[in-house]
């Protein structure tokens, strides 16, 4: 099939069978892309949307505006804009989210009404982006698409507040309204199933991706003077990347510090900032371990890339992780990984064969991983190749965006049976009641 | 004309005085063959009904449960309000010749729908934030000024009761004079001043 789709839109009602030609287009809604970063979702709309756009997908990204970022550029075939993100104060979080998704939706719909072809699917992800994605689906009649990257009640370990609750229901209120549900792991899949209490045909698991080739471009520098600025040629490098929040587990890592340094001579390097970034920083002082773990903060991508390559291990301790791009990254760097054995990550290390899984929540068990990778040379480096020859085999966002596109064209073809794609077509005189009001 | 008329308080629903007011107006409207839809809110008595003054009214409620304050409530409750909005626009032949919406509250969703289907609003003025606290620079304050803000900038035109609630709007939002009309509903005009305002900004071509 040539790059172009054919939809065939069946007006089951009428009896008519018309061929439509035209490009797959979409539009993406995201608080957060590049340069924004804040978690996981701006890389992962990145490399989807351009994976996409090279698999004969038009893609719209419709984000949060940054500074030194220009409204609208295009990148490798894939439009981006970005949208005024409510500079005015808010009371809360939650507050600013809902007023910078009315700036958003109102950009996205005068967007969405000038393309010549319309936009086909409206793909929102996570609830930082759920009113805008329900308002277009309903005043432009196309199916919403849905990625729930994460839930509010992993992330807190239960629902404990209002502003909780209220982003739970939204999330709910999200799925409800989506036509497919997307999820990065067979372990969401059935988390977002219990949580929001959805049939199984509404969900379909696509991983997330990684790029390989940002690490083997950085396979002839020479990272010797790179590492030393880090640590000590005789000290071993532990990588942690994450933010500073509870659900990571970072506090398992802090307690785990001394049961390693017992074994072995080694700087913890914890990139990334959050909430308990004082509270560590007081339990590594009370230890007197200051000289052994660095907190390194926010780091840009070119000092990321080139610490997870330089990192004797990359431990991911998280308690909830509804996938894991983090320990992708790493076995993507050919550093060998320690992951607690939760949510998606479980998928994505096969323990004693791509990597090394320890109980979640458990310093001990932490250390013990840690140590055996960094006191067996043979065993790290078997665990690096199988790690690798995964991740070319099963992360590979070529093969992602091909999914992803199969599920955009499965929910057309459904949709295209339904009576909003042939009632715009023969608009009919209103009945006593107004459908689905 | 077709018409579609956005209120937070309609009967039964009676908070302030705004339900009666938007009641009664419905009802003049109706009497001038106006089709006229009213989109409000209501706890449970969801769903559309036909009034027995003739107007089409349509209750929603808030998806979202649970919430923190008003703006949550009133943010999430726009997209309600914008749905059902767009499935009247869709079963008339996609002609709304505008909305008519009271106080901030559901400016959102006019904002949207303006933008996404190209109809048309007046933004009808009970009461501003500034009048309601004063020089109060909350940022929940803020919030509701800057929803405020963009209802006098996306709207055709502003209907207020009074002068005095126009000098204060200018004096606020600087919105240009000529963009505010006051209609006064004592007088006995008051029907016929408030069609020739609806004609002005649906371009009174559209009457059926």
């Amino acid at each position: 099939m040539d790059k172009r789709t054919i939809i065939v839109i069946q007006f089951g009602f009428w009896g008519l069978e018309k061929p439509v030609k035209c490009e797959l287009s979409v539009m993406m809604l995201s608080w957060e892309f590049p340069p924004r970063v804040i978690g996981g979702i701006s890389p992962h709309v990145f490399f989807l949307s351009k994976s996409l756009a090279q698999n004969g997908v038009k893609v719209y990204v419709v984000t949060c505006d940054f500074p030194g970022a220009p409204a609208h550029e295009v990148i490798d075939g894939v439009e981006v804009y970005r949208v005024d993100s409510y500079k005015t104060p808010s009371p809360d979080f939650a507050t600013w989210v809902y007023l910078m998704n009315l700036n958003m939706q109102k950009e996205a719909a005068n967007l969405a009404k000038k393309l010549p072809n319309g936009v086909d699917v409206f793909h929102a992800h996570d609830w930082l982006v759920a009113t805008s994605g329900i308002g277009l689906k309903h005043v432009f009649r196309k199916p919403l698409l849905v990625t729930m990257h994460s839930t509010e009640v992993g992330r807190r370990d239960g629902i404990h507040t209002s502003a909780e609750k209220m982003i739970g229901e939204t999330e709910a209120w999200l799925t409800y309204e989506a036509w497919k549900i997307i999820c990065c792991s067979d372990y969401m899949v059935s988390h977002v199933r219990w949580a929001f209490g959805l049939p199984a045909d509404k969900l379909a698991m696509v991983p997330n991706g990684v790029n390989p080739y940002v690490y083997t471009a950085l396979a002839k520098e020479d990272l010797t003077a790179f590492r030393r600025r880090w640590a000590l040629p005789e000290e071993k490098i532990v990588l942690f990347v994450g933010r500073l929040v509870y659900e990571k587990g970072i506090h398992v890592l802090v307690n785990a510090v001394s049961k390693v340094l017992e074994k072995v001579n080694a700087k913890f390097i914890i990139v990334g900032s959050g909430y308990m970034k004082e509270q560590l920083l007081t339990i590594v002082r009370s230890m007197k371990m200051e000289h052994k773990v660095l907190f390194a903060g926010f780091a840009d991508d070119a000092t990321l890339l080139r610490l997870q390559k330089c990192a004797d291990v990359s431990v991911v301790p998280s308690l909830f992780e509804p996938f894991g791009i983090v320990a992708l990254e790493a076995m993507a760097a050919r550093s060998p990984v320690v992951v607690s054995d939760t949510g998606g990550l479980s998928e994505i290390v096969d323990h004693d064969w791509s990597g090394v899984k320890v109980y979640p929540n458990n310093p001990e068990s932490l250390a013990w991983g840690i140590v055996k990778i960094l006191t067996d040379d043979k065993y790290k480096d078997y665990l690096v190749e199988n790690a690798y020859r995964k991740i070319l085999d099963k992360y590979d966002w070529d093969r992602i965006a091909q999914r992803t596109r199969k599920i955009y064209e499965d929910v057309l073809g459904e949709y295209s049976k339904s009576f909003w794609a042939y009632r715009s077509e023969f608009p009919t005189e209103r009945g006593p009641f107004i459908q689905g009001s | 004309m077709r018409v579609i008329i956005f209120s937070w308080e309609y009967p039964p629903r009676v908070v302030g005085r705004l339900a009666e007011y938007v009641s009664a107006l419905s009802t003049q409207l109706v009497k001038n063959k106006v089709e006229t839809n009213v989109v409000t809110y209501h706890e449970f008595l969801t769903g559309a009904t036909k009034e027995a003054n003739g107007v089409n009214t349509f209750r929603v409620s808030n998806p979202v449960r649970t919430h923190i304050g008003v703006l949550t409530w009133v943010l999430t409750l726009n997209q309600e309000v914008e749905r059902v909005a767009a499935n009247i626009y869709f079963s008339s032949h996609k002609q709304i010749d505008l909305i008519d919406v009271y106080d901030w509250h559901f400016v959102p969703a006019a904002v949207t729908l303006k933008a996404a289907l190209d109809i048309p609003f007046v933004y009808s003025v009970e009461s501003i934030e500034d009048q309601r606290s004063p020089a109060a620079n909350t940022p929940y304050s803020m919030a509701i000024k800057s929803i405020e803000w963009l209802g006098f900038y996306e709207a055709k035109k502003v209907n207020v009761k009074t002068e005095a609630m126009r000098d204060d709007i200018i004096r606020v939002y600087q919105v240009p004079m000529e963009k505010i009309v006051v209609v006064n509903p004592n007088a006995n005009s008051w029907t016929k001043e408030l069609l020739s305002l609806y004609n002005s900004v649906s371009g009174g071509l559209k009457n059926r």
